[in-house]
């Protein structure tokens, strides 16, 4: 398994490598460059043409490209046209918070869906059912940046429990990391019912049943955790997406994560910062996908990778 | 044994969760964050409690520092001190020159500097450190945006330790504005060699009332008090050290939570509120309005130099087919003014006073009998660009729609700003909307000689007898008689019809009740001038 692993995270190098060239080829066509945010409005084409030369944004684009690849083996990522400093640092004053609001949604979204999605499945067609099936549905209705706005609304401006704006306190992450768990819970809690649906109907169920299985036992021990592969899978994407799904919510909430640093540096045209953010994105959708497979083996020892 | 690997299972969903907390750095914010906050708390206990003044912005500046870059952080105002300051009244007042001589003939500028005055680093303000900063502005190499500015500038020469003397190119009295620009903030001599690659990151240096503490880029920046200061400029009431031990300039991007914040006390001023708020905080008890007119112009342009706008009477048509009026009241509910000239009128000295007569009135049945006279009976074909932001693409239906009035049908094409920088500087645009924001004449220079042409001057305006015009008035000897020339040249701009102005905003502060003694400034907001903060 650990080979396995292994060999999966040097798979990863191809995809950051043709990743990296795609978002230069972007920036490099695209309009816009950082110089005119140093310049300013007023720039002559003088002070203009001064500027790009001193951060080499005169060369060509192969020259440019390897001298990113050039840093990155490096291993510093390059500096930062607009702020001067190496992406890396910047990265990781940025990453922690973002991976905390993630985490703590990723968190919501489990204690909210498994146990929803299973009292849903047992209690298939009753008033538990329908309420928590309405509850997923308007979830999967609401936008998170929108349940975001009204979260901050209620309990940070009206009932002020929380901070509107980031703090630096974990008081700051409670309701975005709701906001994403709320969402995330109300789907992933139809995909347990569906999938425990599913497998209360199988054979072995029965089978444990018959042979006088106290009924917890039956549905917590052998019938969720076979009907986990599916929710396991979704989890696995869902947990990539978090450092790149936060961005809306970074904004609303004031907290200087990594997906508003990269938003602001697309639109700043600050390319080494898009691409370090870029590679710290990749790599955690491509991570979160590996571990999301190596659960698979623990939750059904079936599964083998040799 | 199943039930054993479930919890197997779950043991490994709470290892990642508790694994995030051993990240890198993970809690250090949190934690930095609440060792700050006692020390504040345990500062409070032994003395008074400390004032702190939070102020909100919409974003965050990416450099802190006046040298390299054109996007200053208004933190940057109160960390150095300028040879020249602006008082309430927009006059141009000592700063760290006491006083200054001009010769004659406008070329030679002679300053002399305030004696005592200390930098944050604890070394003694000299005309060396003046000499630095201006040289390193002026070097080629810095890659500094303000250099343009400073052309007039030959040489900066040390008479002594308090004296310095700049040898000018031409006469330009308009340097009285650029020394008393953000950018002109004095720094300590070689403080690039002395401080390295953290200049302007983690440390800077200036002989300014606040010191900074920290900067957390994109979230905030703390300044605190500088005790020292005893050097204030002579029109402030208080010119010693400021009362208020600590500004915070926190940066919330949502204008809605910016309101928030606002409204809760979390921030305590906010600069810059957009026009959808005013009435619900002219309605809050807690909150004072400050509504003055901004330094800054709305206005239509055009591509000068490309059919049909070559013709003058196509560009008076433009002008005339604009109802500013209801332009104000549909994208600024209202709040602003209308434009006649090409200053703002808040430039007391440059503006002219009788642009509002000689401009063009709204008169659509005028406009379309100007274009068919040019030529256009049938009307025209063209597109209007402007930026994405929703005051700029309310502004483009608008204008849209009362051009339609007259025969001009326009494509609308919405650009994010980097592109749209992109666009004008290539010189694509045909009709485009711009917003300046410049508390000086020579916004004109920048926009509308023939040698800033293809950029910044987007219009495309090459024209003898407005660079004639400009060069008299931008290098008079004296103040007064550049101003008296500036207004020679908005009458021709007018009569020309350049471009097409519409709209001064206002500029619009909302001051928290905490807040003691605030006093309006029209450009630069000075905090350490009296103002107070009553602590809970």
């Amino acid at each position: 398994m650990l080979k396995y692993a292994v060999k999966r995270i040097v798979l990863m190098i191809p995809v950051i490598v043709i990743m990296t060239m795609f978002v230069f080829l972007i920036f490099y066509f695209a309009p816009g460059d950082p110089v005119s945010r140093i310049a300013g409005p007023n720039a002559t084409p003088e002070v203009y043409e001064s500027i790009k030369r001193k951060y080499g944004l005169d060369q060509p684009f192969i020259v440019q490209y390897l001298r990113f690849v050039k840093s990155v083996i490096e291993g510093d990522l390059g500096v930062s046209i607009l702020q001067g400093r190496p992406v890396i640092e910047m990265i990781k004053e940025r990453l922690p918070v973002t991976l905390q609001i993630g985490l703590m949604g990723f968190l919501i979204t489990f204690v909210i869906a498994i146990p929803a999605g299973v009292i849903a499945a047992v209690k298939k067609n009753t008033v538990v059912d329908y309420l928590c099936m309405l509850g997923s549905l308007l979830g999967m209705a609401i936008p998170t940046f929108w349940l975001g706005m009204l979260l901050l609304y209620v309990f940070a401006y009206k009932l002020r429990w929380f901070p509107i704006s980031g703090d630096g306190t974990i008081k700051q992450i409670i309701l975005p990391g709701f906001a994403i768990g709320l969402t995330n819970a109300a789907i992933t809690a139809r995909m347990v019912r569906s999938s425990m649906l599913e497998v209360l109907k199988q054979d072995y169920v029965r089978t444990a049943r018959s042979k006088g299985l106290k009924e917890k036992t039956v549905i917590y021990s052998h019938a969720l955790r076979n009907a986990l592969i599916p929710i396991i899978t979704l989890m696995g994407l869902k947990l990539g997406w978090i450092i790149g799904g936060s961005v809306a919510l970074e904004i609303i909430f004031s907290i200087p994560g990594i997906g508003r640093l990269m938003v602001d540096s697309i639109l700043a045209r600050d390319y080494p910062v898009v691409q370090g953010s870029m590679i710290v994105l990749t790599s955690s959708i491509i991570l979160a996908n590996i571990l999301a497979d190596i659960l698979y083996t623990v939750v059904d020892p079936r599964i083998r990778y040799n | 044994m199943k039930i054993q690997k479930f919890r197997r299972f779950i043991v490994i969903i709470l290892t990642i969760f508790l694994l995030s907390s051993f990240l890198p750095g993970c809690s250090t914010g949190g934690v930095s964050e609440t060792s700050e906050d006692s020390d504040a708390s345990g500062a409070s206990g032994t003395k008074s409690p400390e004032k702190v003044l939070i102020i909100g912005y919409d974003q965050d500046a990416e450099i802190m520092d006046t040298i390299k870059t054109a996007w200053y952080s208004d933190a940057l105002i109160y960390i150095h001190d300028r040879l020249i300051t602006r008082d309430y009244e927009f006059g141009y007042k000592p700063g760290l020159a006491e006083r200054w001589d001009i010769s004659d003939d406008g070329l030679k500028w002679t300053f002399y500097l305030r004696k005592g005055v200390k930098f944050h680093d604890g070394k003694d303000f000299k005309a060396e450190d003046v000499k630095w900063t201006f040289d390193t502005i002026k070097d080629p190499n810095t890659g500094s945006p303000f250099r343009g500015d400073l052309e007039a500038i030959k040489e900066v020469k040390v008479i002594d330790d308090y004296t310095i003397e700049m040898v000018l190119n031409y006469p330009f009295p308009n340097l009285l504005y650029n020394l008393s620009a953000t950018a002109s903030g004095i720094h300590p001599a070689n403080a690039y060699e002395k401080y390295g690659d953290d200049y302007g990151k983690k440390i800077v240096i200036g002989t300014g009332p606040y010191k900074l503490e920290e900067w957390i880029p994109g979230d905030k920046t703390v300044l605190v008090k500088n005790e020292q200061y005893n050097w204030g400029p002579e029109w402030m009431s208080n010119r010693g050290p400021a009362l208020i031990d600590k500004i915070v300039l926190k940066v919330i991007p949502d204008e809605n939570s910016r309101m928030m914040e606002l409204e809760v006390g979390g921030i305590h001023l906010l600069r810059n509120v957009p026009e959808t708020y005013v009435e619900k905080l002219e309605n809050n008890p807690d909150i004072t309005l400050y509504k003055e007119p901004a330094t800054k112009l709305g206005y239509l342009a055009y591509a000068t130099d490309k059919e049909p706008f070559t013709d003058v009477r196509v560009r008076r048509a433009i002008n005339h087919a604009l109802n500013r009026e209801e332009i104000i009241q549909f994208v600024l509910r209202g709040i602003g003014e209308v434009a006649y000239g090409y200053l703002p009128p808040a430039l007391k000295d440059e503006y002219l006073e009788e642009s509002k007569e000689l401009a063009y009135e709204y008169n659509p049945e005028k406009a379309r009998q100007l274009l068919a006279e040019a030529g256009y009976p049938d009307g025209l074909e063209l597109t209007l660009s402007a930026d994405n932001s929703s005051k700029s693409s309310k502004l483009a239906e608008i204008i849209q729609n009362q051009l339609k009035e007259v025969g001009i049908e326009t494509k609308i094409q919405l650009y994010d700003s980097a592109s749209y920088a992109d666009m004008l500087r290539e010189g694509k645009q045909e009709l485009f909307i711009r917003e300046y924001s410049w508390s000086n004449a020579d916004i004109i220079d920048w926009f509308l000689l023939s040698s800033r042409f293809p950029y910044p001057n987007h219009s495309r305006w090459v024209d003898e007898k407005t660079d004639e015009l400009i060069m008299y008035a931008a290098q008079r000897p004296t103040w007064e008689e550049r101003a008296e020339a500036y207004k020679e040249v908005q009458r021709y701009l007018i009569d020309q019809a350049v471009w097409a102005p519409i709209y001064i905003p206002m500029q619009m502060i909302a001051v928290r009740k905490e807040v003691k003694n605030f006093k309006y400034h029209p450009w630069m907001l000075q905090y350490n001038d009296g103002f107070d903060i009553e602590v809970k």
